[in-house]
């Protein structure tokens, strides 16, 4: 790692053999606790194995894949369709919430240090909730759908958007705020004209990057219950169609990665292009 | 005043019509929140009485993590071996980028569901989900790390005769261990959450306990599964961003 020609002086004081003594203390340690942890949660690996069949079986349920279907069902349109506005509503809506909350939080444009650590706790907090308990109290307020699906993704995206907007806010250049409050501008003119300009180019990438965690968790949410695409698959394999399963895996594959080439298409054009200046 | 207007032309259609689809009702967007807010105060005050009872679960979840993790950073060195440009042949590179492509587009909920339908509910499933599930972001990580290597210093090993796996030995390993180490670090973290997300659709832990306690209206109960939740998930990104600090700074974690 080191190829620098400066003396490593903590490194180059431990013996070979006081390394040689750690690492093996470490891998030991590692191999012993995981071994532990397996053998509490009755944890089988030769199950891989002896159950190997049960896999085959599996597969071999789900091949051919039943590809027709994605012509046949027509209705399968509307799921997609479904979890692509899922994903991007609830990215935008989020995002436009963060992006306002992330001033809260940011030190250099926070009303009050006070307000400014609530709004850090309450992204902390976001995040570590797991977004299906989210949707199961959505659905109980808003029905089951894409409409709680949505507004469940809008809520995540704001605990993970918030927390990188205001640290990206945090990071500015304080000279051209300096330089507009000096000609007279109200703290709204300064963030308006000093800090919004600076940021915006990282807003829009993480924008892009949160679409694409938000593509997967739509569909995540959709098995809960949230519909669209996710939805779809849960029936399927609710009721054995494996055959179906397999064709909306597919589907899912080529879904992502496609709207995931189709943002960073976007995104890379609008970074270069004059829009964000 | 060109620029607001183009945005507004562009994204104005886009919302209107993925409003539609998501059946977005703004007229029932309060009452709903009213309901929400009516609805969370069943929440509280959480039942602390039944702390004792998810103490279990939550072991569970983080031992799942536990045991998942190091068989997945296992799985996706292999699989940065045989995704690295200068290490494998032009074929197993393809095969193994696009598997590590197709595993990364699919949500762990997806090969989990297969695998509960393949070997039924318990941890096994559970590990292995989330084992899988680490190879397609560990795995391109570790092929990229691979790929940035110095040539000079694989070509150095080899010209003294070294085999290759005395290249991946003596050359690889100690250049792209502090990143396998963080990297490694950080999949903890998120096979922690997902770990959470799985015991839900029948991984067991604390994520099934939530779900149970919600399915029977208790959501007292329910408000403690996911006070433990928090606590788990918080207490794992400080204990992870600790060790991947000493991680980065010294190159090795003692």
């Amino acid at each position: 790692m080191n190829t620098t020609a400066a003396p490593l002086p903590v490194l180059s004081c431990v013996p070979p053999s006081v390394v040689f003594r750690r690492r093996t203390a470490i891998i030991v340690g590692v191999v012993t606790f995981v071994t532990a942890a397996g053998v509490f949660l009755n944890f089988k690996p030769w199950m891989l194995f002896t159950d190997f069949h049960h896999l085959v079986r599996l597969a071999d349920e789900m091949i051919p894949p039943n590809v027709a279907l994605l012509w046949k069902k027509t209705a399968l349109y509307q799921s997609v369709a479904e979890t692509v506005a899922m994903a991007f509503l609830g990215t935008l809506v989020g995002g436009l919430v963060a992006f306002v909350l992330a001033f809260v939080a940011a030190k250099n444009t926070t009303p009050h240090p006070w307000l400014r650590n609530a709004a850090r706790l309450g992204f902390g907090v976001e995040r570590a909730t797991p977004n299906f308990v989210v949707l199961l109290i959505l659905f109980i307020a808003f029905g089951f759908g894409p409409y709680a699906a949505m507004i469940a993704l809008a809520i995540g995206s704001v605990g993970m958007f918030g927390k990188l907007f205001a640290d990206a806010i945090e990071q500015v250049d304080p000279a051209p705020c300096e330089a507009v409050a000096s000609v007279g501008a109200s703290p709204f003119q300064v963030i308006r004209y000093a800090v919004i300009p600076q940021v915006l180019p990282s807003v829009v990438a993480n924008g892009f990057y949160a679409f694409d965690v938000n593509m997967r968790a739509a569909i995540a949410l959709g098995v809960y219950g949230g519909g669209g695409i996710g939805f779809e698959l849960q029936l399927a394999m609710k009721v054995l169609r494996y055959p179906d399963v397999l064709a909306l895996i597919l589907l899912v594959i080529v879904l992502i990665t496609g709207m995931e080439r189709v943002s960073d298409l976007i995104r890379r054009s609008l970074l270069r292009s004059e829009i964000l200046k | 005043m060109l620029k607001p207007l183009l945005v507004f032309l562009v994204l104005g259609p886009l919302v209107g019509l993925s409003a539609y689809l998501c059946k977005v009702d703004l007229a029932g967007f309060l009452p709903g929140l009213v309901k929400g807010m009516e609805v969370l105060r069943f929440f509280f005050p959480p039942d602390w009485s039944s702390l004792r009872e998810m103490v279990g679960p939550a072991l569970v979840t983080v031992l799942l993590a536990a045991v998942a993790t190091p068989l997945g950073v296992l799985l996706s060195f292999f699989f940065g071996l045989a995704g690295a440009r200068n290490l494998s042949p032009t074929w197993l590179r393809s095969i193994a980028r696009t598997l590590i492509g197709v595993e990364r587009a699919l949500p762990e909920i997806i090969v989990l569901l297969l695998l509960v339908a393949a070997l039924g509910v318990g941890p096994f499933p559970g590990v292995i989900a989330l084992a899988i599930g680490s190879v397609g972001m560990l795995g391109k990580l570790f092929a990229d790390a691979i790929e940035e290597l110095d040539a000079k210093v694989l070509e150095s090993v080899a010209t003294v005769g070294a085999t290759h796996s005395q290249i991946i030995r003596f050359a690889v390993l100690p250049e792209v261990m502090p990143a396998l180490l963080s990297n490694s670090i950080f999949r903890f973290e998120v096979n922690l959450r997902a770990s959470v997300l799985l015991g839900a659709v029948g991984a067991g832990g604390i994520g099934f306990e939530l779900q149970k306690a919600m399915a029977l209206l208790e959501y007292e109960r329910a408000m403690m599964a996911v006070l433990v939740t928090l606590l788990l998930v918080f207490g794992a990104e400080r204990v992870s961003d600790y060790l991947r600090r000493r991680v980065l700074d010294g190159g090795k974690l003692a």
